[in-house]
């Protein structure tokens, strides 16, 4: 097996000392850095994000693939950055306001990293005009909004409508959160809802690659 | 004999009826979504204890303590760390006071919040302290069992049980929260009702709370189930109203209480000892399933 393909595996399997010392050896093969993000690690995190999405693996077995991948990218970012490459696709992502959980938004934020997008995490209890600066600021294609009580749902609807008619910058709206349907969705006027963190990197990339 | 050996002897005795939602009726009583509920214990005690007190009417033998997010770790998230104590203590001597001889008063302890080591960046010790301590204030305020629950991590739930005994917790109710996978009901850490049971090993009673998309009928396979693997220990299930449903803007809950009741008496004829709501019940759930299960 080549490098790379023993580095998908350890990534997959969530090994995290193995998936640093073959990235350490893949970069020393002279590999460049973007083929190892792009041919690699982001296709072994959506193998690892459809698996769960198929409840063959859970939330332990994402996340320990998700800190193997952590670890990969902690040789590679640098020498991105040296280069001046910066992922294709930005998102922001918050737990709205009166909600604590960070769990679900944690886990999305991962998976989204593990697609190769620039996270920007704000946090839990983050009110509409937070969501709004952030998007004014970082100009994201993607802003995601999670909600775990029912009793903030109504605070979900209320940042979108914020983000709506103050951002100024047209950005793809995602939303989840285990009360979250997607006839709430539609209702509120948001662009997009999974149920859960495998479906919402699916999600994410379909709605960030339908802007022209 | 201790109350929480009247406590083991009525549970031999009868089905217990547990209460409701807490956090929905406290909002709507005023308490803002966002707002931390264990601060009303000390600032508006009225109000937390007109909703024991409702559920009490309605014919609950168990009162819950308003203090589901009582570890020092997730009361952080509010800035209440420091009265983490006083916030437990008075949560459960206002239970306790409602509650009277009629009632027994479950000191309830949630999920601290975050993830243990090493999946997530909390060591367990640290956990195990923040646990220790809500159980340590919950018993001095008057709690007559613990209930440890809404539980996914197997490894949090054991912490939890563990940490309960070592305050002197004489009753410990540990249950766990259920969700669909192709494998069967399991939580969202994965395991199965066998492998969560196995983790509450150290609790008098168990089952399960709450839950992601389960319906009243989920919830009796899920009583089933439970009761086979419990070990000939009581069962407890406190399912929510349903799953919730938006209508015009506003989230509700569309099981009503009658048909909340019929499932009542689905669970206790699995085998079930203590029924109680969670998400989107209230008082009258709670009167329509006491009137399917207690004996007049």
């Amino acid at each position: 097996m080549t490098t790379l393909e023993l580095l998908a595996q350890a990534v997959a399997a969530g090994k995290a000392k193995d998936a640093k010392a073959l990235t350490q050896r893949a970069l020393d093969e002279a590999i460049a850095p973007t083929e190892i993000v792009d041919r690699t690690l982001v296709p072994a995190m959506t193998e690892v994000g459809d698996k769960f999405k198929r409840s063959e693996i859970f939330v332990p077995e994402m996340l320990i693939a998700a800190r193997a991948m952590k670890e990969a990218m902690e040789l590679i970012d640098p020498r991105l950055a040296a280069a001046g490459i910066t992922p294709k696709y930005t998102a922001v992502i918050g737990t709205v306001q009166g909600d604590l959980h960070d769990i679900g938004k944690n886990l999305v934020a991962t998976m989204w990293r593990g697609a190769n997008f620039r996270v920007i995490d704000l946090g839990a209890n983050v009110p509409p005009a937070k969501f709004v600066a952030a998007i004014q600021e970082h100009r994201p294609h993607l802003a995601g909004l999670s909600a775990l009580l029912t009793t903030t749902m109504p605070a979900m609807a209320e940042t979108v409508r914020a983000i709506r008619a103050n951002a100024g910058v047209p950005v793809k709206i995602m939303i989840g959160g285990a009360p979250i349907t997607q006839q709430f969705c539609d209702e509120i006027g948001a662009d997009g809802f999974a149920p859960d963190a495998g479906s919402a990197v699916d999600k994410a990339r379909a709605l960030v690659e339908s802007v022209p | 004999m201790t109350r929480t050996d009247q406590l083991r002897a009525r549970l031999q005795q009868r089905v217990l009826v547990g209460d409701g939602a807490t956090g929905t009726q406290l909002q709507a009583l005023g308490l803002a979504p966002g707002e931390c509920g264990l601060r009303w214990n000390v600032e508006a005690p009225d109000r937390v204890r007109q909703v024991h007190q409702r559920y009490l009417d309605a014919g609950a033998d168990l009162l819950t303590t308003n203090t589901f997010s009582g570890t020092t770790l997730a009361l952080a998230a509010y800035g209440l760390d420091g009265q983490a104590d006083a916030l437990n203590r008075a949560g459960a001597a206002l239970a306790r006071e409602v509650a009277g001889a009629r009632a027994f008063v479950l000191g309830d302890i949630g999920p601290f919040g975050g993830l243990l080591e090493p999946l997530g960046e909390t060591p367990p010790e640290v956990a195990a302290a923040a646990f220790r301590r809500q159980a340590a204030a919950l018993l001095a305020g008057g709690a007559d069992a613990l209930l440890v629950e809404t539980m996914s991590d197997p490894a949090e739930a054991q912490l939890a049980i563990a940490a309960a005994r070592d305050a002197g917790a004489a009753c410990v109710v540990a249950t766990f929260t259920f969700q669909h996978s192709p494998s069967g009901l399991r939580t969202m850490m994965g395991s199965d009702v066998a492998t969560a049971l196995r983790a509450a090993a150290d609790a008098d009673v168990v089952g399960a709370n709450c839950g992601t998309e389960l319906s009243l009928d989920d919830y009796a396979q899920l009583a089933a189930e439970l009761v086979a693997h419990a070990g000939g220990r009581p069962v407890i299930v406190q399912p929510n109203a349903g799953s919730p449903v938006v209508e015009a803007g506003r989230v509700v809950y569309r099981t009503d209480p009658a048909e909340f009741g019929r499932a009542a008496a689905r669970f206790t004829a699995a085998g079930v000892r203590i029924v109680g709501g969670c998400c989107g019940t209230g008082p009258a759930h709670i009167a329509a399933l006491a009137a399917a299960v207690k004996p007049r």
